[in-house]
């Protein structure tokens, strides 16, 4: 998953992007002024955007106004220092997704980041299973049939990202959008490496391999291809008959 | 003041007051409707006593006596019964007296004729008319007939008179006492009526709150020649206290702002460095990064009171407390000569019209804060191996010497738009110079809250483009010179 931080405190933005790579493995960009922050918010790569709102050059109610009139629906999670229910409903009522208050903590930042990212995919709970596949994203743990699966941090943000899009095509270029900040060298061979030895691991628990991951020769990857909308699947998951929301405005 | 131990509204002492005056003239109508009565009436009684006199004179006859004397016919005399009276012959003799009396005594003949006197007749007062009258006998004969003096003494009870005076003046004070009782309820309604402008202003200005600062006075308010001093005193006081509510919320909110983003900073570093098992490198490491953001949430605070400080209307240290402005300057160039160094960055000071010591009205503190500010803005400004140019000169113009500083640095400039915004607090140009320089984005506010209380003027002037000789910013502060 990827985050555009906008924050114009140097030292509060380092920290913010630290905790978000370090704790639930994002991959983070920072912007310092509402104008860089417009600029990587226009490329549509993040699945998140942190938007503090003093900000020089753009505000961040402006930044926020300007994403969603280009109908972005990227969930927006705003810091603000300023006090009054006013301008809380003022940024709700411009698009804002949720809002935490300076000085905040960071456990609460991070599990406020996972919650809006998670429904911006249109998930509810925080363990999504897939035919017999469970990813814990807290936890970040993977269990396949009841076995439990080791991936590397890399392998597992892919079928973190893989299980939020079931049945959907996701190409080379989106998983390398939504896993590595600008700062990567975008090489899809990496990619491919990655997903290989993915499908192996999650192949690996099973006696014989089903591949859960099917290979679109020069159009992407696809989770659970066999997925069918059963009723007792349809109960533990939720995740594609969910369509990802339009934006407000 | 006697008002100020009871204090009663202004309704009150009106109606008071125009009561006391109604009361006087009331008293005063009473007295003079007395005279003026019983003058009146008086005038009358003395008409009727003559008139009754004169009648008594009527029935004196001829006596039809040898001696040719005169009588009192009581025949065809009509008087009222309460009055008396008596006639004398010339001799003194009686010739005749009402019923009803027993005469004036002898000392009343005495008195001299035409006298008008009071006696006590069966114990009421009676006014008593003598007149002397004549009476021809046998007019026909040889001789013209005798003539026949008499003396008449009429008497009338003057209670008559005397009760229509009193009715006349029970009249007028049962009118005044009646006109006091209609008008005191009048009165006050008329007055709670023309002062409803007054209470109408005054519940209008009641709603004015801290949060609520609409103030729409009456048209009557306007309109009234004594509220309206009063209704633009009020509006001129809320619009300045508006504003500084206004100002000091924006202080406090971007103070708290400020604030808040230091300790979040703060804390978020404290958790990072919890989050995980750290080496003792990282923790160390972790720590003095707090350190350091506690040093500039200490460096916020500290600049915020001394802006309070030097807004505050209050003076500095006494209101004669002056700074020698040449010394100051040295002593600033003296005290930032490392910083400079250090960004090697040159700092020229240029002293024209051979201009030796002299005061401006500053505490010595304030000029050498307000300078070091200015002073340290252009050098961290500046470009590297550029120079700042301090210019101090003398204007003597219109008997209001003026000392004109100049602080210029040949650095990148502040763009155009944000150059209206630099002596805002907080505001800091461009963020990541802020972020590089350490500044809290309160050092040109400090200096132009100094410089406006020493009542002088800060202006600042910039040429961001690098492509012209003139690149840079120039600070320009006036300061009054106190002699």
């Amino acid at each position: 998953m990827r985050v555009l931080l906008v924050e114009d405190e140097v030292r509060l933005a380092d920290n913010l992007a630290t905790a978000l790579r370090d704790g639930p493995g994002f991959a983070v960009d920072w912007a310092e002024d509402g104008l860089a922050g417009d600029d990587c918010a226009g490329n549509l790569c993040y699945d998140l955007i942190v938007l503090d709102l003093m900000l020089p050059k753009l505000d961040g109610l402006s930044l926020l106004k300007r994403i969603r009139a280009r109908r972005d629906a990227t969930p927006v999670l705003i810091l603000t220092a300023k006090e009054g229910a006013d301008s809380i409903i003022q940024l709700l009522n411009a698009g804002a997704d949720d809002y935490l208050a300076k000085p905040f903590d960071l456990g609460e930042l991070i599990a406020r980041a996972k919650a809006l990212i998670r429904r911006g995919k249109g998930a509810a709970h925080p363990t999504l299973t897939v035919l017999g596949l469970t990813v814990n994203t807290l936890e970040q743990t993977v269990v396949r049939n009841g076995v439990f699966v080791d991936l590397s941090p890399t392998e597992y943000r892919v079928l973190e990202y893989l299980i939020h899009r079931p049945r959907v095509i996701v190409s080379k270029r989106e998983l390398l959008e939504h896993l590595y900040d600008y700062n990567w060298e975008h090489h899809s061979n990496v990619i491919e490496v990655h997903v290989s030895n993915l499908r192996k691991k999650l192949d690996a628990v099973l006696p014989e391999p089903d591949p859960i991951i099917e290979t679109m020769r020069g159009r992407g990857y696809r989770l659970a291809p066999g997925l069918r909308m059963d009723a007792d699947q349809s109960s533990e998951r939720d995740v594609s008959s969910v369509p990802i929301p339009e934006p407000g405005q | 003041m006697k008002l100020a131990i009871q204090p009663r509204s202004i309704a009150f002492r009106l109606i008071v007051a125009v009561l006391a005056v109604e009361l006087v003239s009331s008293i005063l109508v009473v007295v003079l409707s007395f005279g003026y009565e019983r003058h009146i009436h008086f005038r009358a009684f003395d008409v009727m006593l003559h008139g009754r006199a004169d009648s008594i004179l009527g029935a004196v006859q001829d006596a039809e006596d040898p001696g040719d004397n005169v009588m009192l016919d009581k025949a065809d005399l009509h008087i009222p019964p309460d009055d008396v009276y008596e006639v004398y012959d010339e001799a003194g003799h009686l010739l005749g007296r009402s019923d009803n009396w027993q005469g004036a005594g002898p000392g009343v003949p005495t008195h001299s004729l035409g006298d008008f006197s009071q006696i006590r007749v069966s114990g009421h007062h009676y006014r008593i008319l003598r007149i002397q009258g004549s009476r021809t006998i046998d007019p026909g004969e040889h001789g013209g007939g005798k003539l026949r003096k008499v003396t008449i003494v009429y008497g009338s009870p003057t209670f008559h008179a005397w009760h229509a005076v009193r009715g006349a003046v029970e009249f007028y004070a049962a009118g005044s006492i009646i006109l006091l009782i209609v008008t005191g309820p009048l009165i006050a309604w008329l007055l709670h009526r023309g002062l409803l402008p007054l209470r109408q202003l005054a519940s209008l200005a009641s709603q004015v709150s801290v949060d609520a600062w609409q103030f729409t006075p009456p048209a009557s308010a306007y309109s009234t020649p004594e509220l309206a001093p009063l209704t633009h005193a009020i509006e001129s006081v809320l619009q300045r206290l508006e504003q500084s509510f206004i100002q000091q919320r924006a202080f406090v909110s971007d103070a708290a702002h400020e604030l808040k983003t230091a300790v979040a900073v703060i804390k978020s570093s404290l958790q990072l460095l919890t989050m995980k098992r750290r080496s003792a490198q990282e923790y160390q490491a972790g720590l003095e990064r707090c350190l350091a953001d506690s040093l500039r949430l200490e460096a916020i605070v500290a600049d915020m009171l001394t802006l309070a400080r030097a807004e505050s209307s209050a003076p500095v240290d006494g209101p004669q407390s002056t700074a020698n402005l040449p010394a100051c300057i040295d002593q600033v160039v003296v005290q930032l000569e490392t910083v400079a160094a250090h960004r090697n960055v040159q700092v020229n000071t240029t002293v024209s019209n051979s201009i030796e010591a002299f005061e401006v009205a500053l505490a010595p503190e304030a000029c050498t804060l307000l300078l070091s500010n200015l002073l340290l803005n252009a050098i961290q400004h500046s470009l590297p191996a550029s120079a700042v140019e301090i210019i101090l000169i003398l204007e003597t113009e219109e008997n209001a010497p003026t000392a004109v500083v100049q602080i210029q640095d040949h650095g990148d400039g502040i763009p155009l738009e944000a150059l209206s915004h630099v002596f805002d607090r907080f505001y800091r140009g461009d963020p990541s110079r802020a972020r590089t320089t350490g500044g809290t984005g309160l050092g040109l506010a400090i200096s132009k809250a100094i410089v406006t209380k020493a009542g002088g003027s800060i202006s600042i002037a910039s040429q961001p483009d690098p492509a012209l000789p003139d690149q840079g910013t120039a600070v320009i502060v006036r300061l009054p010179i106190s002699r």
